[in-house]
């Protein structure tokens, strides 16, 4: 294999004179194009379908409904290149939302320390998963998947099964209800993190750690990287992204509801892939995942506005998803050629 | 005489590039018949033609087995027609038996479909033995050392009975004794007929082995040569396209005074059984700019003393560095301390392959490409290039994927990584395996260059030849334990194989 391929790439470079190939080539070796040339491709469709699509009035609530997610996932992006998985989010976020919402309400917190105890909460999860997972030795999907339960769990004990909607911060309802750029404020803080997220994981030091470790733990141990301290970070930051999501969602709704957060990990999981984290680590940006993530919300709104039934949304999102690991898988093999 | 094989002008091309132009080989039956050349120049893509791994169709050309035309159309043809195929790679599935590993696919059945154990056995002993592999079939794979696989995958070759058999790098992950072993086993084949194509990048075993040898470069055949006919110079001129003066370079600068390492009872226990130790009190010093060879059989101890050094294994024992006691507990230590580890696994432990070269050379220094934390571009570039040229890593660029390499530029990139943490003991475990000649001999000259800024070197090799020209200095071990210590003058090959095997003491 390598043996063929060295010869190639030492005869082929110097004379080249397909220049179009080589253009297209070395487009496609750009990861993120992946999903992006679907995403502008299932944009267009969608719009050419139904024209509304691309108004203000149906790109906010698209844009709105994609932000906790969105906000999640890249922790969750992180995690995957570090070679882990956090499968407990969805229900994080649901339980950190009604410890913001028990502390306001219940105990008559002020806002600041409701919040500060709710992002407390998650990145407890995320110490308790890191630790588990990496200093024990239990694999992450049964870690998380236990905390998934145990996060339901406790989110039911909090709040006895009840919705609490009275006695929220006004300020925090109010902040939930703004709506800057037209969209949300969950939105925004969506974007800025996702920046954030790819400016770290790919200009800095802990960036390269991560990709490093999930590339391949035991080269990463020899350069002298903490791989567990780098896994236990990606953790609690997945941790408290999901608190984050937890009280926008709290915020945006009005309501702290113990519902929140069910079945978004799987969402999570899917968008990321399908903007090209490799689930065996080491591979893949936050960038990519972010599209990924408008790409499988475009899919499922412009499904919808297209007059299809609902279950389709279902249909198309497994068969995206599929697709978009089967077009990683292929692109690695024409690299490797 | 008719020949056993023949390959009559085989052609093969791959987009871009011919990777074979017009080949022809001619194999006489009961031949140990060597295959040479650097990594790239075809050896591999010819075999793959003969095993059927390229079907008949995807190449230009004509197979002769026994005067008989005969096309391939997947590796299961060529089994029936007598070709057997011992890949580089050792390929056995881990959960099973020998006996398991040698028939996987080609199970022995009772009443059709139930797999009997005990047939199986029985075959594979009936097999090993022929074969005169001294294995027992029963036991786990797990349980097995590298070269002991490697006996398993040739046997799993044999098990077709195949009229030719293809070693393709067979020896690059044994020892001179398992090696030896080996060509007991080839030599007892060629006996009952098998012809055998040996392909190999060490000298020394053409010399003992080989009846004919063919060398390719760039896609083609340049010479053969016969048994006797030939000199080293001939072949390795011919397989690089110039001579090389002085395989093994001479050292030209003075060996330090001070002491960089020193190790004193140096035990490692077992990672597995209790009252075991894999090293037992093993002492030994090291100057500055010294290269000190640990000659012993795999399982010695020696790889285990260096990943010690390196944090990677518990140990007993004192360690000073520069007349500091020490205490490594991890890679992180080690690494602080100005310890480098080059391990015996590239693939697996040299690289990351999710990264281009210009990543992998930074890993190890990344504090020194970044400020406050941010990683500078411009920095990670300068530094790839200033040890691309260093090293002669061949690339097109710095962000080159270090999967698109040749072994030996491969290796280059694990030295380079070492060498940006700007070691003052570097352990080189095994650093010329699979490695072309020309890229070996680079290393050897890189290795005196090192030295003579002052790097002390641990160097573990399984070619003798290698650790008596290279080192100033060797110790042998023998079950973890130092059966002896000589110097460069005074070391000879049989001194180091009887100390090796533990008869000197």
């Amino acid at each position: 294999m390598t043996e063929k391929s060295v010869a190639r790439l030492e005869y082929s470079t110097p004379q080249q004179p397909l220049t179009v190939r080589r253009f297209f080539m070395g487009i496609l070796s750009v990861p993120e194009v992946g999903v992006l040339i679907p995403l502008i491709a299932f944009t267009g469709i969608f719009a050419a379908i139904n024209p509304t699509l691309l108004t203000p009035d149906s790109l906010s609530p698209m844009l709105k409904a994609v932000s906790f997610i969105g906000i999640i996932a890249v922790g969750e992006a992180m995690l995957l290149v570090a070679g882990e998985l956090d499968l407990g989010v969805g229900s994080v976020a649901g339980l950190c939302g009604m410890v913001a919402g028990t502390l306001m309400a219940f105990h008559h917190w002020p806002l600041p320390l409701a919040l500060l105890a709710s992002v407390a909460t998650g990145a407890l999860v995320g110490v308790v998963n890191g630790v588990v997972t990496t200093f024990v030795g239990v694999p992450a999907f049964i870690t998380t998947l236990g905390m998934l339960w145990i996060a339901t769990g406790v989110n039911y004990l909090l709040c006895h099964g009840i919705p609490i909607s009275k006695d929220l911060s006004p300020a925090l309802l109010k902040f939930g209800d703004r709506e800057p750029l037209g969209v949300s404020w969950a939105f925004c803080i969506f974007v800025i993190i996702a920046a954030v997220g790819e400016l770290v994981m790919r200009f800095t030091i802990f960036g390269r750690r991560v990709y490093a470790t999930g590339g391949n733990a035991e080269v990463a141990r020899m350069a002298g990287i903490d791989t567990r301290l780098v896994k236990l970070t990606c953790f609690v930051i997945t941790g408290m992204l999901a608190a984050l999501a937890g009280i926008l969602t709290t915020a945006q709704y009005a309501v702290a509801q113990p519902e929140t957060g069910k079945g978004w990990e799987l969402f999570v999981i899917a968008g990321v892939v399908i903007g090209g984290i490799s689930l065996f680590g080491g591979s893949g940006s936050v960038l990519g995942a972010f599209l990924g993530l408008l790409l499988m919300q475009v899919i499922q709104s412009g499904l919808t506005m297209s007059g299809f039934d609902q279950n389709w949304q279902n249909v198309a999102l497994g068969a995206i998803l599929i697709a978009a690991v089967a077009f990683d898988v292929l692109r690695r093999r024409i690299r490797r050629l | 005489m008719q020949h056993a094989l023949e390959m009559h002008d085989i052609t093969k091309e791959f987009p871009g590039v011919k990777a074979l132009r017009g080949v022809t080989l001619q194999v006489r039956r009961g031949d140990v018949h060597a295959l040479m050349g650097e990594n790239g120049a075809g050896k591999s893509t010819l075999m793959k033609i003969l095993d059927g791994v390229y079907p008949s169709g995807t190449y230009a050309g004509q197979i002769i087995i026994d005067g008989k035309p005969v096309a391939f159309h997947s590796p299961h043809d060529a089994r029936l027609r007598g070709i057997g195929y011992v890949p580089q790679e050792i390929n056995v599935v881990e959960s099973l038996t020998v006996a398991e590993n040698i028939y996987v696919g080609q199970t022995a059945t009772n009443a059709g479909f139930l797999v009997s154990q005990r047939t199986l056995a029985e075959r594979a002993r009936l097999l090993l033995h022929e074969c005169n592999i001294g294995l027992d079939p029963r036991r786990s794979i797990a349980s097995l050392a590298a070269s002991q696989r490697q006996l398993v995958m040739i046997a799993r070759a044999l098990s077709t009975r195949p009229s030719v058999l293809i070693l393709d790098e067979s020896t690059s992950s044994l020892t001179l004794e398992e090696t030896d072993n080996l060509f007991r086993v080839v030599r007892h084949l060629k006996g009952r007929g098998v012809t055998c194509l040996f392909i190999t990048h060490k000298m020394a075993e053409l010399f003992e082995l080989a009846d004919r040898v063919t060398v390719l470069r760039d896609g083609a055949v340049v010479s053969h040569f016969d048994r006797g006919a030939f000199q080293e110079g001939d072949v390795v001129a011919a397989m690089v396209g110039r001579r090389i003066e002085n395989f093994y370079p001479r050292r030209e600068s003075a060996i330090g005074t001070d002491e960089v390492l020193r190790v004193q009872g140096l035990t490692i226990p077992h990672p597995h059984l209790v009252s075991r130790n894999v090293v037992e009190n093993l002492s030994f010093t090291l100057r500055r700019g010294e290269i000190l060879g640990i000659a012993g059989l795999v399982g010695s101890g020696r790889t285990e003393t260096v990943n010690a050094l390196y944090g990677r294994n518990a140990y007993r024992g004192d360690v000073q560095v520069e007349g500091v006691p020490v205490r490594i507990r991890n890679p992180r230590d080690a690494k602080r301390l100005g310890l480098g580890l080059l391990t015996e696994e590239r693939k697996k432990e040299g690289l990351l392959f999710n990264f281009g070269i210009r990543e992998n050379i930074s890993i190890n220094h990344l504090s020194g490409v970044s400020r406050a934390g941010f990683l500078s571009r411009k920095k990670e570039n300068q530094n790839a290039r200033l040890y691309m040229q260093r090293l002669a890593i061949r690339a097109p660029s710095p962000t080159t994927p270090v999967l698109n390499l040749s072994g030996g530029n491969q290796q280059k990139v694990v030295l380079a990584k070492a060498l940006v943490a700007s070691p003052r003991v570097l352990m080189l475990d095994d650093p010329t395996k699979g490695v072309d000649v020309g890229a070996k001999n680079e290393i050897y000259k890189l290795m005196l260059d090192l030295a003579a800024q002052g790097i002390a070197q641990i160097v573990i090799s399984s070619e003798l030849p290698e650790l008596l020209a290279m080192c100033d200095r060797l110790i042998v071990l023998w079950r973890g334990r130092k059966t002896a210590e000589m110097s460069k003058e005074e070391a000879t090959q049989e001194k180091v194989m009887l100390a090796a095997t533990g008869s000197s003491t």
